[in-house]
């Protein structure tokens, strides 16, 4: 997933837990609030664009989905792998193109009814159908599903067309316990991508109820009539909408018929309030339980002996990094490249800048994932190795002319002001920035290649496995993710090779080989991991925080074990 | 000339005062049609000539190209641009305002139906309270010029003019919240965000009406004492009336006509909403929904938007213009 700026929009982070059952403290009955003060207050940020979770692309969607539906697996608390949650287990051919899903027996819909395999195609279906143009995808029919490689070729104005692409999917229904997913390419991360919150299962009956019966494929106002309403957004995750305050709020209850255990939370309420004081005012006054500290308040909250102790530092499964137009001299020179990425302090930005709420990281992969590995310091800060690079490169006249594009945010402003005035004091070079409306630099820059240095870049995890990572610096991909278009000779065969690859020892050293193949190269200048600072008050106990949660949400993937002490 | 091309029952309906409003006013809607022609076909110029496309977002994940294109043509965004004018044309004919692209299968004029209740709640109430508040200042402190009234009053309307709204209203929370929250232990406090027809109006409404009751009693005091040294009032002191009278009847009615000038557009500003009065206190209201469609160019959002604020401000100022009639009797309907 593309990081742009500090906007909400950007974070989904799957992966290794870094801090377990946070909130510590003993459960006993004698100190667990009654049942009609077990309710949770947390800030959302951004109402979803959509309930349906196939149509969602955005993790403030996300928070209400992985609530309201499950998909068939999600990362383990370590996040080391999957674990069950729709399905109980899977299996896999051994040419590593069938993928067959046992269904958990006893899984049910909040209406009662129980969830069967062709729910499972039936919602793959809707996210797979070109006429809906679901946001999210892509993981889904690039290189993976039997059939669905030609997504964008389809003529989404004939229902004829639209049929006989989803009927040629690779997915069936067995039996009502049995989902099966046939693959283009072998695909040794795609149980992964089966852990993606808009990969649901939908109720066809309700879905053709609420459109007044059935309708064409083509037809996406009637695909989608039912998903504004909360009596018709049936789902089969362990809350369901109660109440849909549009742009305020919503209300979540507990699914009377979910599989596990009954949640003691018997309500969450997620705000959408969009700007961070408010809600950080909100807190202070005890009308929020949860919220993410703006970046103007972390050092006042630091400071507080109250607040403090609410505080949780939060790792991210991120990386942000800067790129370069390597389409252009002298940025196509590397020599001038790792100039720059040398000539950064990264621990100065983080402390001076992030107010701590990092990890300097020079490297790609960020640590919590399998592939962390910071010893290479090829683009480590040495400013006196820097220049020598530039002067050897004989191009710092040129570079001087490079501009440095700028979102225009107070976030991104500041960073790339730290970044010019490093250059200016480590390597000699004044660098300009281009600030530039952020609405329009992704289509008017970014994708058409006009742009000199570009940051912050970034990525945050779809889900804790290399192939997420290393697919952005692909040749294909230029223009689309590898905003700065280097290409790596032999680098395409290797991610290839290795995200095929069902040998779980040839394939960690095939990434590692690709991460070295990025770093030594500086196709990018690696920056920083960013962390999360969030305040939870003490009462919310049970919490277990990973990196897979929402950032504005510690502990969301799995609210349903939280609780709410007395107070 | 337009009388004769009346037939001559209406012709004799033009001839009576009423008749003549009536008329003026029927003439005036009409002339809404061209006026929201033009606005529509001025946005929706101006919006497809602003760089960034509606899926691109400003941060965050971006749409693949291949999702992109068959968005642009879910949503019609493939066609020629003149063809998709007259095809909203031809919608907004038919009353239909279109889907949004931000929200998904949500209608624009659902969308506004959702958020203008909250807008429309606390502009009228910072407009009632600007027309008591606001006239009065000022009427006081013309009666009271160079007095310590006049001097407090018009140092208040100075401060309150010159602070932004979003310093005041940030202050507010500050004070009236977060302090008074920890002050009392979380007895007496004004929530910080939030609506309800409760205490949390209080801080938006008076946040929003700040400025214009300052403007207002500014403009008033200024007007009255125009209107103070007119002979007629003079006559009215002269013949011995009572302050009450001469004031309401003789000094205020004069004197109120430039205000009630400014307060149809005052009311079209308050009624639109504030984005920041709704961004500081979380109002799920239009202004902010106006705000965030245009920075997602979610363009049926835009447009629906514009027509709405454009229909406001029409029929506001129409109410101006008839209320003219019955303040000022030399006002002719032309």
């Amino acid at each position: 997933m593309q990081i742009g700026s500090w906007s909400r929009a950007l974070t989904l982070a799957i992966g290794a837990v870094f801090l377990a059952a946070c909130g510590g403290g003993g459960q006993t009955s004698a100190n667990l609030a009654s049942p009609d003060k077990q309710i949770l207050r947390a800030n959302d940020g951004t109402e979803p664009n959509s309930l349906d979770p196939t149509q969602q692309t955005y993790t403030y969607e996300r928070a209400v989905a992985i609530q309201t539906y499950d998909s068939l697996f999600r990362a383990k608390a370590d996040s080391s792998d999957v674990e069950p949650l729709g399905a109980q287990s899977f299996d896999v051919s051994s040419d590593g193109l069938t993928y067959t899903f046992h269904l958990r027996q006893n899984a049910k819909w909040s209406d009662g009814k129980p969830v069967t395999a062709s729910d499972w195609v039936y919602g793959w279906k809707h996210l797979l159908n070109p006429a809906l143009a679901a946001g999210y995808v892509d993981p889904f029919f690039d290189q993976t599903i039997a059939g669905a490689s030609n997504y964008g070729s389809v003529d989404t104005t004939s229902a004829s067309a639209v049929d006989a692409y989803l009927n040629g999917l690779g997915l069936s229904a067995p039996d009502p316990n049995t989902f099966v997913v046939k693959l283009d390419h072998p695909a040794a991360y795609f149980k992964w991508v089966a852990t993606l919150w808009m990969a649901a299962p939908l109720r066809k009956d309700v879905i053709e109820q609420a459109a007044g019966g059935a309708f064409s494929s083509t037809d996406t106002t009637k695909a989608e009539a039912w998903a504004n309403n909360a009596a018709t957004i049936i789902g089969n995750g362990p809350y369901k909408i109660k109440e849909i305050a549009a742009k305020d709020h919503i209300t979540l209850v507990p699914n009377p018929n979910y599989w596990a255990a009954a949640p003691k939370l018997q309500q969450i309420t997620y705000y959408y309030i969009a700007d961070g004081n408010t809600a950080y005012s909100q807190y202070q006054t005890g009308a929020l339980d949860i919220i993410n500290v703006p970046l103007a308040d972390v050092t006042v909250v630091r400071g507080d002996p109250k607040l403090s102790k609410e505080a949780k530092l939060i790792p991210t499964l991120s990386q942000y990094w800067i790129s370069f137009n390597t389409k252009e001299a002298p940025l196509d020179d590397a020599k001038v490249r790792l100039a720059l990425a040398k000539s950064i302090d990264r621990d100065k930005l983080v402390s001076d800048i992030e107010h701590g709420n990092g990890k300097p990281l020079p490297t790609f992969i960020p640590k919590g994932m399998p592939g962390y590995d910071p010893s290479d310091n090829a683009q480590s800060f040495d400013p006196a190795a820097a220049k020598k690079l530039l002067a050897d490169s004989g191009k710092a006249a040129q570079l001087a002319k490079m501009k440095l594009l700028t979102r225009n945010t107070t976030g991104n402003k500041t960073v790339n002001q730290f970044l010019a005035d490093q250059w200016q004091t480590n390597l000699g070079v004044t660098i300009q920035l281009d600030v530039v409306d952020s609405k329009t630099v992704t289509g008017q820059h970014l994708r058409k290649g006009v742009f000199d240095i570009y940051g912050l870049d970034g990525w945050i995890s779809d889900y804790p496995d290399q192939q997420d990572w290393f697919d952005i610096f692909q040749s294909g991909s230029c223009h689309s993710l590898n905003w700065g278009c280097l290409n790596i000779p032999g680098y395409d065969a290797l991610i290839s090779k290795a995200d095929a690859e069902s040998d779980k020892t040839q394939r960690a050293k095939d990434y590692t080989q690709a991460q070295k193949m990025l770093i030594d190269t500086a196709v990018v200048a690696f920056l920083y991991q960013p962390y999360e600072y969030d305040l939870v008050k003490p009462y919310v106990q049970g919490l277990t925080v990973t990196t897979t949660d929402d950032q504005y949400l510690p502990g969301d993937s799995r609210y349903n074990q939280a609780y709410i002490t007395q107070h | 000339m337009r009388g004769a091309l009346l037939p001559s029952q209406l012709r004799a309906i033009t001839s009576t005062r009423s008749g003549a409003l009536a008329i003026f006013i029927v003439r005036r809607i009409l002339w809404m049609i061209p006026i929201l022609f033009f606005v529509i076909l001025i946005t929706f110029t101006l919006m497809h000539l602003a760089p960034g496309s509606p899926w691109d977002k400003a941060g965050g994940r971006q749409l693949s190209d291949t999702v992109i294109n068959n968005l642009n043509i879910r949503y019609g965004l493939n066609k020629p641009v003149a063809q998709q004018f007259l095809l909203y044309i031809w919608s907004v004919v038919h009353f239909d305002f279109g889907l949004s692209y931000q929200y998904q299968n949500k209608t624009v004029s659902g969308l506004l139906l959702e958020s203008w209740p909250y807008t429309a709640t606390i502009g009228l109430l910072a407009f009632l309270l600007i027309i008591p508040v606001g006239v009065g200042l000022g009427v006081l402190a013309a009666l009271r010029q160079n007095t310590r009234i006049d001097y407090i009053t018009m140092g208040f309307a100075t401060v309150a003019a010159s602070f932004p709204n979003f310093v005041i209203g940030a202050l507010m929370v500050v004070v009236l919240s977060v302090l008074a929250y920890k002050a009392t232990g979380g007895n007496f406090y004004l929530p910080a965000a939030g609506f309800g027809i409760d205490d949390s109006l209080i801080m938006p409404v008076v946040t929003l009406a700040l400025l214009p009751i300052a403007y207002t009693a500014r403009l008033t005091r200024a007007s009255t004492l125009d209107t103070i040294r007119q002979d007629f009032v003079r006559t009215a002191w002269a013949k011995g009336l009572p302050e009450r009278l001469v004031v309401i009847r003789h000094i205020l009615k004069n004197s109120l006509i430039p205000v009630v000038t400014t307060l149809g557009p005052t009311f079209a500003f308050l009624v639109t909403g504030s984005v920041i009065v709704e961004t500081v206190f979380s109002i799920p209201g239009i202004g902010r929904a106006f705000v965030v469609a245009i920075e997602s160019r979610d363009y049926p959002m835009i447009l629906g938007t514009t027509v709405l604020f454009s229909l406001v401000i029409a029929v506001a100022n129409l109410v101006v213009d008839v209320a003219y009639v019955f303040i000022d009797p030399r006002v002719r309907l032309t």
